[in-house]
């Protein structure tokens, strides 16, 4: 029995003694690393699209620069690259640049000291500038520098299923659909016409990123283009967070909206009349359903065009297990470059983050209309704060929400204010 | 008679019951525009086609798919017989020292959450031993599964000790006490365990999307869910993508099973100690 | 003969045992001695996982860690949920499975068949599956149509009392198939003449089921019940694919749901690594109570 303790002692005490003396290795110093430059390696998203633009990026680039060869591979967009990211990040084995690193991350992985401060490239931050303009500043991290460059976004938009709209006898080329009165007024008549199941399905999912779908572009839209947190306070604990809460409480009380787990995309089987999502959702609706598309609705209306929404934006990011810093910044601003944000909107039909992108890219948006209202919408789009515990502020929102407005067992006014008092304890 | 049939009847219904959800799958696989509505569990022979697996056939190179993990499971699956059935048989049969311990250990490391694990294993794995982007680093993690570890002890322990003593007062050494006179007895054991050690690996997501980007390392598991969650929201009948993949990959699992079930049967095991 | 009797004191009466489980050991210490130690020491000090060279300040913080989780309400009702969950779901597990393994474990007609069917849900994925349950027992589904008036509303999956319920009904449906495996295996080694002996003394079926294969198969219940017990502990993708996660109001969360979201989500291992520490003592604490209970 002694010797069995005093074995067991033994093992803990070498294994303290392994985890207390870390791992090894050392990411390159910030100095020579800018200006090293050799062959890097990247990752993108596996959607096919961005896909197909990335590997003809590539190749364009390694044709004119064989000394700095760029190897790509896919990872998933989705929260599962979160963990891949992070997991590398730790290993040290992660790439230069990530194509589908998401703003709620970056404070995570600038914590862990994963990320390049895009400032020290003597060019950083005027770049960034030059082609992205004022939206730009939402993407600075707190301590005024850049972690990650602002690539494209996806504005959310209410897509709506003419088809169906026409069942309930709804008009299609001007729906109802800018005040929370029209709205909801719509969505009443579309599911007792029979005309679909529920006016509109977002995830009710509780995973911390659902808001950005269902609460956040509203909230955009009504605060006039504020974000949750600003100046280390919550600003949802307001009339317009109360009033968007207030306009989902109702769509969920009636049973306009679904509360359960939904396997498949509701707007495309035709069981939702609409849903909240970005341009990326056209080539996807295609030959499917035919669609429209109306600015997310604001208590009074009207705003329209001017009206702010969720960016869903995507960004780049340099990893400081990176040693060919000086290539991977030059091979960033090229697959940024005029000509190849042209050809990511070719191909993708997402927003590249460029001020002036309709009159940059006038030929294509003459040609593909239908894109039109996205590209004036990159103007208005609000980011999610860039502030630390920025995971954590969202899951806090969305177990409020999940417990007050879709599921009822709270007032929403008395939940916004816990959540608020207790964002307000993360990010200060 | 009557109690039988009753029995029959039970077992039917329970089947049904059971079945009915992956025959489900199956109809929803080939429908070609997703169905939803009750009246879709019926196959409709306007629209029904085989268009979800050519869809999937198209975007992800099955061969070398079914390969990867035929290599991860194969090495997962050794591994475990080999020394899992040792380590089980010494666990159970055998007194030595630190047998606690490791029992301790074996329950231990079953009870612990993969979640909890999953980074500091990776940071091992890759960094540590420098195992990233490899079939080693796939299938170190799960080398020895010590659920069938804990199984074959189980089983192992049903079989009564006079075997034993009897087959060494016969001077046979513990190795050949082990291969001929234990395992024979506790074949359907094992045959459950490799089973289960099957499905493990087989379905697993996770651990080999963490450690390899390589397209030509990918398992089956990992390609299809990648094409879940992006080329299956442009297919024709998305969900039906996701069942057509699901059913591709179960089949080879469900297969496996058939052809072994067959040697569940008894062994006799009274008759090995009489006389 | 007499050397190995010589050794016995040493290593034990049979020393080979320690040459034929070396190699799982060896496997254990190598691979997870690091992660299960820093895990553990994690959940004793703020921690984060960092870039390679990046030094943050790692304080050590006792108990810290623990108390944060134990006084968190969402903690709370996770465990609380494993436990409503463990309480249908093990009995139902023990039960069913030796009753379907004992039947078809008899010489029926279509027996492969049969055992087929029981075994299929356990190979397929939960992703595909879950879509079937949620047409079953979904507010709209075949359930509540069967059920009409007397279906509960909220529907299954969004009420709260519910919620868990229907998890772990699927759950057990899911597993059953491979501990049916487990019995059937075991039933095999039952030796025939048992129940001959009890035919001949007048026993009914169902009597000799309770005097002969019942304690016939004793090492596989304890096997069926810890492992129903450990992968019901360890329950994470069924409540995030049939209730979206943790359900209506954390209902159907579970711990190894809140580590995710805290370790890998929030990027708080520490936490996580606390609330993990937790739930092995907890089920450690059930296997035990149940290998005592099983003694007597």
């Amino acid at each position: 029995m002694r010797s069995r303790i005093q074995l067991a002692a033994v093992t803990i005490l070498t294994l303290t003694a392994t985890v207390a003396c870390g791992g090894s290795g050392t990411s390159p110093s910030s100095g020579e690393a800018a200006t090293a430059r050799g062959p890097i390696n990247i990752w993108y998203s596996n959607n096919a699209q961005e896909v197909a633009w990335g590997k003809q990026m590539v190749e364009a680039w390694n044709s004119a620069h064989p000394t700095e060869s760029v190897s790509a591979q896919e990872i998933p967009a989705g929260q599962t690259s979160e963990a891949v990211i992070s997991a590398s990040i730790t290993a040290g084995n992660a790439p230069c640049l990530i194509y589908n690193t998401s703003p709620a991350a970056v404070p995570n992985f600038q914590a862990q000291g994963g990320l390049v401060s895009l400032g020290d490239f003597p060019d950083g931050a005027s770049y960034i500038g030059t082609r992205t303009g004022g939206t730009a500043e939402q993407y600075k991290s707190p301590d005024g520098t850049f972690y990650q460059l602002p690539w494209k976004s996806n504005p959310v938009m209410i897509f709506y299923n003419k088809a169906v709209f026409t069942k309930a006898g709804i008009s299609t080329t001007d729906p109802p659909l800018s005040s929370y009165e029209d709205f909801l007024a719509t969505a009443k008549k579309l599911v007792s016409s029979g005309a679909a199941k529920y006016a509109i399905y977002p995830s009710p999912s509780s995973q911390f990123f659902q808001p950005w779908f269902d609460f956040y572009p509203m909230y955009a839209a009504e605060s006039g283009g504020k974000q949750l947190v600003e100046n280390k306070k919550a600003t949802f604990d307001s009339d317009a967070g109360k009033a968007v809460a207030g306009f989902w409480q109702q769509l969920y009380a009636q049973n306009l909206a679904g509360k359960e787990a939904y396997t498949g995309d509701s707007f495309a089987d035709g069981t939702a009349a609409m849903a909240s999502v970005g341009p990326w959702a056209i080539a996807a609706y295609k030959g499917k359903v035919d669609w429209g598309v109306a600015s997310v609705p604001t208590r009074a209306g009207g705003s329209g065009d001017q009206a702010a929404t969720f960016s869903d934006a995507k960004n780049v990011a340099m990893y400081t297990a990176c040693k060919n810093r000086g290539t991977a910044w030059d091979f960033l601003k090229f697959s940024t470059s005029a000509e190849q944000d042209g050809k990511l909107l070719e191909m993708t039909g997402q927003m590249p983050l460029r001020q002036n992108l309709e009159q940059q890219y006038a030929a294509y948006f003459t040609a593909n209309p239908q894109y039109k209202t996205f590209a004036a919408k990159t103007a208005h789009v609000v980011e999610v704060p860039n502030v630390p515990a920025s995971v954590e502020m969202w899951q806090a929102f969305r177990d409020a929400w999940s417990k007050s407005v879709i599921f009822g067992k709270e007032a929403p006014d008395k939940a916004l204010s816990e959540a608020a008092a207790k964002i307000n304890g993360l990010v200060k | 008679m009557a109690r039988t049939w009753r029995r029959t009847t039970v077992l039917v219904i329970g089947a049904l019951a059971f079945l009915f959800p992956f025959y489900y799958m199956i109809v929803g696989s080939l429908q070609q525009r997703s169905d939803t509505s009750v009246g879709g569990a019926l196959p409709h022979p306007g629209n029904l086609s085989l268009h979800n697996y050519s869809q999937i056939n198209a975007a992800i190179s099955l061969g070398q798919t079914l390969l990867n993990s035929i290599v991860f499971t194969a090495g997962v699956v050794l591994g475990t017989v080999v020394f899992g059935v040792l380590a089980g048989y010494a666990l159970a049969q055998l007194h030595y020292r630190g047998r606690g311990t490791l029992f301790a250990a074996m329950l231990l490391l079953q009870v612990i959450p993969f979640q909890l694990l999953i980074i500091p294993l990776y940071v091992q794995i890759v960094r540590g031993y420098g195992l990233a982007d490899s079939y080693l680093g796939m299938i170190l993690p799960f080398a020895i599964n010590s659920t069938a570890v804990f199984v074959f002890r189980q089983y192992f322990l049903q079989v009564p000790a006079d075997l034993f003593d009897a087959a060494r007062i016969d001077g046979a050494s513990e190795l050949r006490i082990l291969r001929s006179v234990a395992l024979p007895l506790v074949r359907p054991a094992l045959l459950t365990a490799t089973l289960m050690t099957f499905i493990g690996p087989w379905n697993e997501f996770l651990w080999p999307f963490l450690v390899t980007k390589q397209h030509d390392k990918q398992p089956l598991a990992v390609a299809l869910a990648n094409y879940i969650s992006t080329t299956a929201a442009s297919a024709t009948n998305p969900y039906g993508a996701i069942l057509a993949g699901a059913v591709v990959l179960a089949a080879p699992a469900v297969a496996l099973f058939i052809a072994f079930q067959r040697h569940f049967v008894s062994t006799d095991l009274g008759s090995g100690v009489k006389g | 003969m007499t050397r190995r009797r010589a050794a016995a004191g040493t290593f034990g009466r049979q020393p080979v045992g320690l040459l034929l489980s070396a190699p799982y050991a060896v496997f254990i210490v190598a691979v997870f001695a690091y992660p299960l130690g820093l895990a553990v020491w994690m959940s004793f000090h703020t921690y984060i996982f960092t870039a390679p060279g990046v030094s943050v300040p790692r304080p050590f913080v006792g108990f810290d860690n623990y108390t944060a989780v134990l006084s968190d309400p969402a903690v709370r009702q996770a465990f609380l949920n494993i436990l409503i969950f463990l309480v249908l779901n093990v009995p139902l597990t023990v039960v069913l499975s030796l009753a379907l393994a004992t039947a078809l474990n008899a010489a029926i007609p279509f027996r492969t068949f049969f055992r087929v069917s029981y075994y299929v849900p356990y190979v397929t994925a939960s992703v595909a599956v879950v879509g079937v349950w949620l047409f079953l027992f979904g507010s709209g589904g075949l359930v509540n149509h069967a059920l009409g008036a007397a279906a509960p509303s909220p529907s299954w999956l969004i009420n709260e009392g519910w919620a868990m319920p229907s998890i772990a009904i699927y759950v057990t449906w899911k597993q059953l198939g491979f501990f049916i495996l487990l019995y059937l295996a075991a039933l095999q080694n039952v030796p025939k003449e048992l129940y001959e002996a009890a035919a001949v003394d007048g026993a009914s079926k169902w009597r000799s089921f309770l005097a002969v294969t019942v304690p016939g198969v004793r090492p596989a219940t304890t096997l069926v019940t810890l492992l129903a017990i450990i992968t019901g502990a360890n329950l994470f993708t069924e409540p995030y694919l049939l209730t979206n996660g943790g359900g209506p109001n954390g209902r159907s969360a579970s711990p190894v749901l809140l580590m995710y979201q805290r370790g890998v989500e929030q990027g708080h291992p520490d936490v996580a690594a606390a609330i993990g520490v937790l739930l092995v003592v907890g089920v450690l604490l059930i296997a035990g109570l149940q290998r005592i209970l099983d003694r007597d």
